[in-house]
């Protein structure tokens, strides 16, 4: 028993001591412009191009969504912190636009982030309110940002707690632009 | 051109009066008086540098051919974006008793009609605008259009030249070009409509609704409603101004100047209303026949006007096609499978009924007719002035009552981007529809997804909470359709669905097996009357601060 209780106090003591430095451990490898290969990814509706820029500074990580259709051009940034929760002003969510699903203008997103996987892999955890046509109510979103061997390429899989089908995107990176 | 063999026996009868002893409802089919009509079968070569100039040639040849009576009708290639010339060409026969005989060749179109022409004048593919000013010519001086290149053909059969509009306009802009047309053209022409020849630009045009505007002597022009283009939005919209109230805009936006978004909306601010596309065939021809005698539209109703429905618990879905009829899903595979409504341009009924007849013969008791769109023609109702409202709406009522329809269809695509984006209507154009539409079992508004919605008595207005794009694939269809029917988890919730043109209805067959919970695929009828029993849905209007998308002028 006692020594059952031991193992149990160090083998917290080391999870506290782990996980911030696993907080601040941020790929560099993530950093920079990542394009969407639609060929190889989940159909777009209503989106015809997708930039994922990501910067990273100390345990923040910007991700900034490039999107267009047609001439019209959207820039929305998602900022997170694997550290703690933060909440974001109007979280951007790449939605199907041909779906009356709609963001709440002005609400606050409860966002969680963490470094998986050595650190190949961030997971972020969403719950941005929704306005459908029976009022608003929430989703939660679930991603993983996983680097493939390489770090040429990058597979963002989408989970909703609303949707059954995973939406899977497959990016490359682009050298040279910022 | 693409000769089509058919073989038809000329049996040439007075050509005196167009209405056969067709088939009404509830009476015996009579066989109608026969009538003699020609008919050419277009190839789908509508190259500049190739098949349009004799296109454009034999149009304003069927336009003027047309004036008197019923002589040439054009049978596209399937593949042809109104893929009713065929079916229609077919009814033609069979319910008017038309006697069609082929004409293989342009030639041979001159020596049946080239009596109806009294020359020629001709354009220059280098400046495209001449085109437009040629047709315009066309229709007011009994005119063919054509190049240099086809002046021998036609001076065969005797015809001299009217014109020449080469070199006339080299090196100017097409605003610059417009206004020497306008001042030296459109007095003289119709201003109860006029003809937007835009769509196809560059080495592609198809200008396949020129026989009308010819038979009609419009003015034709393909000016910009994009504000990029000062100078032309400024003479389109003096010309708007001086077109007769309640006007129609015939033909469609010119794909490399501006959008449908931009156009609609500015002629739709002048009270004005839009039938296309530029490519819309045979209306020269389609004109001049009525509705068979007897023949009454009888829609198919699930639901009497005055009926009360109780929703369950439950998911309703209803399906709804509007891009007009004659485009796309009517002949798809599977049609009949699926309650479906369909969006009729009640216009129609004026310059084409023959088609609108067509459609009703061949629904099935799943297709049911609806009203529309946003009024007797297609317009953006946010902008039409106050004062034009109401005159619109009552013809509009009208023609529904003509066609038995019982639900009108609004779309305002004004601050819109597209497909998607802002389409919702104001609460002010919601009060205006309200009151104009007293009989109606409700409204339904978008194209994209919207969320205008209300309920006033029994009548629902609902948007569509979903567009199908025909290019997604069919599993993320059923994938986004589940997750709507997830975020709306009180039930009865009441899914509308908007069917976009080239979707086929085998494929929503395979999508509706795959959706989840309890749901129930009804007709638009009975989907708005269970909406109006039971108001699960918030009531919304267009929000001053909600996103648009609008680059207007």
């Amino acid at each position: 028993m006692g020594s059952a209780m031991k193992f149990t106090f160090w083998k917290a003591l080391g999870l506290l001591l782990v996980l911030p430095l696993a907080a601040w451990a941020a790929n560099p490898a993530l950093a920079g412009r990542w394009r969407l290969d639609p060929k190889r990814s989940t159909a777009l509706d209503g989106w015809t191009a997708w930039d994922l820029v990501v910067s990273l500074e100390g345990t923040r990580v910007d991700l900034r969504h490039d999107m267009q259709w047609r001439a019209t051009k959207l820039t929305a940034t998602n900022a997170v912190d694997t550290a703690k929760p933060t909440t974001v002003l109007d979280f951007f969510r790449v939605e199907q636009r041909h779906m009356a699903l709609y963001p709440v203008r002005g609400a606050l997103t409860p966002v969680r982030a963490e470094w998986l996987d050595g650190e190949r892999t961030l997971r972020v955890e969403a719950t941005p309110q929704i306005e459908s046509s029976q009022g608003t109510g929430p989703m939660r979103i679930y991603q993983e940002l996983r680097l493939i061997e390489g770090d040429q390429e990058l597979l963002l899989i989408e989970l909703h707690s609303t949707r059954g089908k995973p939406l899977v995107y497959r990016f490359t990176k682009v050298i040279g632009e910022k | 051109m693409h000769r089509l063999i058919i073989a038809l026996v000329c049996v040439v009868f007075s050509s005196a009066g167009l209405r056969a002893a067709g088939t009404g409802t509830d009476a015996a089919p009579v066989k109608p008086a026969a009538r003699a009509s020609w008919v050419m079968n277009f190839d789908s070569d509508w190259l500049v540098a190739k098949g349009l100039p004799e296109k454009i040639m034999l149009l304003s040849l069927q336009g003027l051919a047309n004036r008197a009576a019923p002589q040439l009708y054009v049978v596209h290639p399937k593949e042809f974006q109104w893929e009713i010339t065929g079916p229609l060409f077919e009814f033609y026969q069979r319910k008017h008793g038309v006697v069609f005989t082929e004409v293989k060749t342009a030639d041979a179109a001159l020596t049946l009609f080239g009596r109806h022409a009294k020359g020629y004048v001709i354009w220059e593919p280098v400046v495209p605008a001449t085109m437009n000013v040629a047709f315009t010519i066309a229709g007011l001086e009994d005119a063919l259009v054509v190049t240099a290149e086809q002046v021998a053909q036609v001076e065969k059969f005797g015809l001299k030249r009217i014109d020449d509009l080469r070199g006339r306009y080299t090196g100017q802009t097409d605003a610059q070009i417009y206004r020497d047309a306008y001042a030296r053209y459109w007095a003289r022409c119709t201003h109860d409509s006029i003809m937007l020849m835009g769509g196809h630009v560059g080495a592609v045009r198809m200008p396949a609704m020129a026989d009308w505007g010819v038979r009609q002597k419009m003015f034709f022009h393909d000016l910009s409603a994009n504000p990029i283009h000062p100078e032309e939005v400024a003479l389109g919209k003096k010309l708007f101004s001086e077109m007769t109230p309640l006007g129609t805009v015939f033909g469609w936006h010119s794909y490399g100047k501006d959008t449908e978004e931009q156009h609609t909306t500015l002629l739709s601010g002048y009270g004005l209303r839009m039938e296309g596309l530029h490519n819309l065939p045979n209306l020269s021809f389609n004109c001049q026949f009525t509705f068979t005698p007897g023949f009454k539209f009888t829609n198919n109703h699930q639901v009497p006007l005055d009926a009360k429905l109780t929703a369950q618990q439950k998911v309703y879905i209803s399906f709804v096609q509007s891009d007009s009829i004659g485009i796309g899903v009517w002949t798809k595979p599977g049609r009949g499978k699926l309650p479906f409504g369909w969006q009729v341009t009640v216009n129609w009924t004026k310059f084409s009924p023959a088609a609108l007849e067509y459609f009703h013969e061949s629904a099935t008791k799943n297709d049911y007719f609806i009203g529309g769109l946003s009024g007797p023609g297609y317009m953006y109702p946010n902008h039409i002035p106050a004062d034009k409202f109401e005159l619109l709406m009552a013809d509009a009522r009208q023609l529904m009552a003509t066609l038995d329809e019982h639900i009108m269809e609004i779309m305002d695509n004004s601050a819109a981007d597209g497909n998607v984006g802002n389409a919702d209507l104001t609460k002010e154009t919601v009060d205006r529809y309200y009151k104009a539409f007293p009989d109606v079992i409700g409204f339904i508004n978008g194209y994209g997804p919207a969320r205008t919605r209300d309920l006033r008595d029994t009548r629902a207005m609902i948007s569509y909470d979903y567009y199908i794009d025909p290019r997604r694939p069919r599993e993320e269809v059923a994938a986004d359709l589940n997750e709507l029917i997830a975020l709306n988890a009180k039930r009865p919730y009441f899914l509308l669905v908007h069917v976009r043109e080239s979707n086929d209805v085998n494929s929503l067959v395979e999508i509706t097996k795959q959706l989840d919970g309890p749901v129930e695929i009804v007709p638009i009828d009975a989907f708005l009357k269970l909406a109006a029993s039971n108001k699960t849905y918030t009531t919304r209007y267009q929000d001053p601060d909600d996103p648009k998308h609008f680059k207007g002028f």
